[in-house]
């Protein structure tokens, strides 16, 4: 082969690339999920009768938790999301016609939920989980968008989102939902039960459990090979969810059901992003809903009648130098509130023998509360935990490292492999 | 039955004690009622919550920290420099209050209290508070929030806290450079 063909070559590839990566970018390869029968308005008695299930299918999406800024105007959006490439603020979906969704037609709320695409063309931004409300019913993507077009108007501008070049540039998002966007809502499956099908409709598509518990790729996707195993987001560890995860952290179908309408249980009080979830979302479900979701989860087709609960972990043993620091530590400064044996006080502190950041295989969630505390938190039911203060100036890298090795160890069954630099890094926020 | 129990030494009240066998799971207030006789510090809830319970300790560079006794266990305070309110006032030779504490006399002036339960608590958190302004002063705009932000944690079931705030907000503004123009 000569050099010039070789020139040649190259130079052909590199137009072939160009020509696939301008094709990507002006969205020659995005595929729509949305129907052409969406390009049909609804008529007014319609959109009427729909709004009233829409209350409820904007309720199991969680849409309100996201598109409200603390303290801001309901559904005016304004609340900021950190990612690695800068900061998202969700926007105002209130019907107001100049800044939220007053003059988006049927189809235009359609192709934003659905392919995340904006009404003028312009792509959101995945924080809006249109991943996982691609695979929404074009039904319950009605019943949404009639609520929403019967909520209050509220003239709050838009925030500009704060990203880096070339994050900036929504269009570069084609490549995202290329390799990231999956096809619509799989077909119900005729050999798993009615139960079975409408918990994975609400933990894959309403709820969008894997959006925080999906370990995330480099594009910042969900890694399909790693569904509801776990991730780490903003600092803490969204627990593996899948069957066998849940059972770990001591669940079971109804234990599960009842901890998402209470947020507690004695695994634990929702905390973080999932006591927001409860708040605005899960406590509202219907129970059939509850037990499909959870029943799904570990896979199952109806929620078994009776089920011993999971067993306890075998605890671990640990060196009797390590058990007296901890143990010290922890009457002097744990057993106040949460008991000599860890049993905690009912309706006030949660029981730590029983507790999921005992169980699960990562100890970040231990430290980072021992580390930062939680403020005080109020339940549905008039249920209320008090705060837990921070011990970020009582307890050293060694003593809080100890601690979690003896307490997870004793409660959780698990290996004691926590070193003090681990806490050294999640001190600085890591 | 017998409790396990461990040494404990530390300084109350500038007074040494020393070496005294101490239940290995007993908080600092059951140490401080029923082994020092000090009862200044109430048991309010038992649960960290109302504050009542506190009491000073210093740090070794001089910093003033606010414990919650009742969920505090005596051995977290082996070694360290702890003041109860009965260790604010000044004593004579006898024993015997002298003056006291520009906190307590400003709570006796403003008639801050009532039944007077939450009000050690008060007094060691005000303390602690006007020790913070001495490191680190506030802006004279701002000295009502800091009061506030600093003594909220106290809960005060009697005179709804005002005359609290006043007695703290004359006394810092009598005391100079704690608030900054």
């Amino acid at each position: 082969m000569t050099l010039r063909r070789l020139l040649w070559g190259v130079a052909a590839l590199a137009v072939l690339v160009a020509i696939i990566a301008g094709s990507i970018f002006i969205g020659l390869f995005e595929k729509s999920v949305v129907a052409k029968d969406i390009d049909q308005p609804l008529g007014a008695d319609e959109m009427k009768t729909l709004a009233e299930r829409g209350a409820y299918v904007a309720v199991a999406a969680d849409c309100y938790a996201c598109h409200t800024a603390k303290g801001g105007a309901a559904w005016a959006g304004g609340l900021p999301f950190e990612t690695p490439f800068g900061t998202i603020y969700a926007s105002n979906i209130s019907p107001d016609k100049d800044n939220g969704i007053g003059n988006w037609t049927r189809a235009d709320f359609h192709r934003a939920l659905r392919d995340g695409i904006g009404k003028g063309g312009s792509h959101l931004y995945p924080a809006m989980p249109y991943a996982s409300y691609r695979e929404m019913t074009p039904q319950d993507v009605d019943a949404v968008y009639a609520y929403l077009m019967t909520r209050e108007p509220m003239k709050v501008a838009n925030r500009e989102n704060e990203l880096a070049f070339p994050f900036n540039i929504r269009q570069s998002l084609t490549f995202w939902n290329l390799v990231n966007l999956s096809g619509e809502k799989p077909a119900n499956d005729p050999a798993r039960s009615e139960t079975w099908n409408r918990g994975r409709y609400l933990v894959n598509a309403l709820a969008h459990c894997g959006e925080c518990h999906t370990p995330r790729n480099v594009m910042q996707g969900m890694d399909q090979s790693k569904y509801l195993q776990g991730a780490v987001i903003e600092g803490i560890n969204a627990p593996d969810i899948t069957g066998d995860g849940l059972t770990r952290m001591g669940f079971d179908v109804p234990l599960l059901a009842s901890f998402m309408k209470s947020g507690i249980s004695a695994q634990g009080a929702m905390t973080n992003q999932m006591f927001e979830v409860v708040h605005f979302s899960t406590q509202y479900m219907t129970d059939d809903d509850l037990k499909a979701l959870s029943a799904f989860l570990f896979d199952l087709d109806a929620v078994p009648d009776q089920s011993p609960p999971p067993r306890a972990p075998e605890p671990v043993s640990v060196a009797p130098e390590l058990t007296a620091s901890a143990r010290a530590t922890y009457t002097n400064l744990c057993s106040g509130c949460h008991g000599a044996e860890g049993q905690g006080i009912p309706h006030v502190v949660v029981p730590l023998a029983t507790n999921a950041s005992m169980r699960i295989n990562d100890a970040r969630n231990f430290v980072h509360t021992v580390l930062n505390g939680i403020s005080a938190q109020r339940f549905p039911g008039l249920e209320r935990m008090q705060p837990m203060p921070s011990f970020e100036d009582k307890l050293s890298d060694q003593q809080i490292a100890d601690l979690a090795n003896w307490a997870r160890a004793t409660w959780g069954g698990r290996q004691p492999d926590v070193k003090p630099d681990d806490v050294a890094k999640l001190r600085k926020g890591g | 039955m017998t409790l396990p129990t461990k040494k404990l030494s530390l300084t109350v009240n500038d007074k040494a004690i020393d070496s005294v066998d101490v239940p290995e799971a007993m908080m600092m207030q059951d140490f401080l009622h029923e082994y020092l006789d000090l009862t200044g510090s109430r048991m309010g809830c038992g649960q960290g919550i109302c504050h009542a319970c506190t009491v000073i300790v210093e740090k070794d560079d001089g910093v003033l920290d606010e414990v919650r006794t009742c969920i505090t266990g005596a051995h977290w305070f082996e070694g360290k420099k702890v003041r109860t309110v009965e260790g604010h006032a000044k004593r004579d030779a006898a024993g015997v209050i002298s003056e006291l504490s520009p906190v307590q006399q400003a709570f006796i002036e403003n008639f801050s209290f009532q039944c007077g339960y939450c009000t050690p608590g008060f007094v060691t958190g005000a303390t602690v508070f006007i020790d913070q302004l001495k490191r680190k002063p506030v802006a004279r705009v701002d000295l009502e929030k800091a009061i506030t932000e600093a003594l909220d944690k106290h809960i005060c079931r009697c005179t709804g806290y005002v005359r609290y705030h006043q007695a703290v907000r004359d006394l810092v503004l009598t005391i100079p450079d704690l608030v900054k123009a």
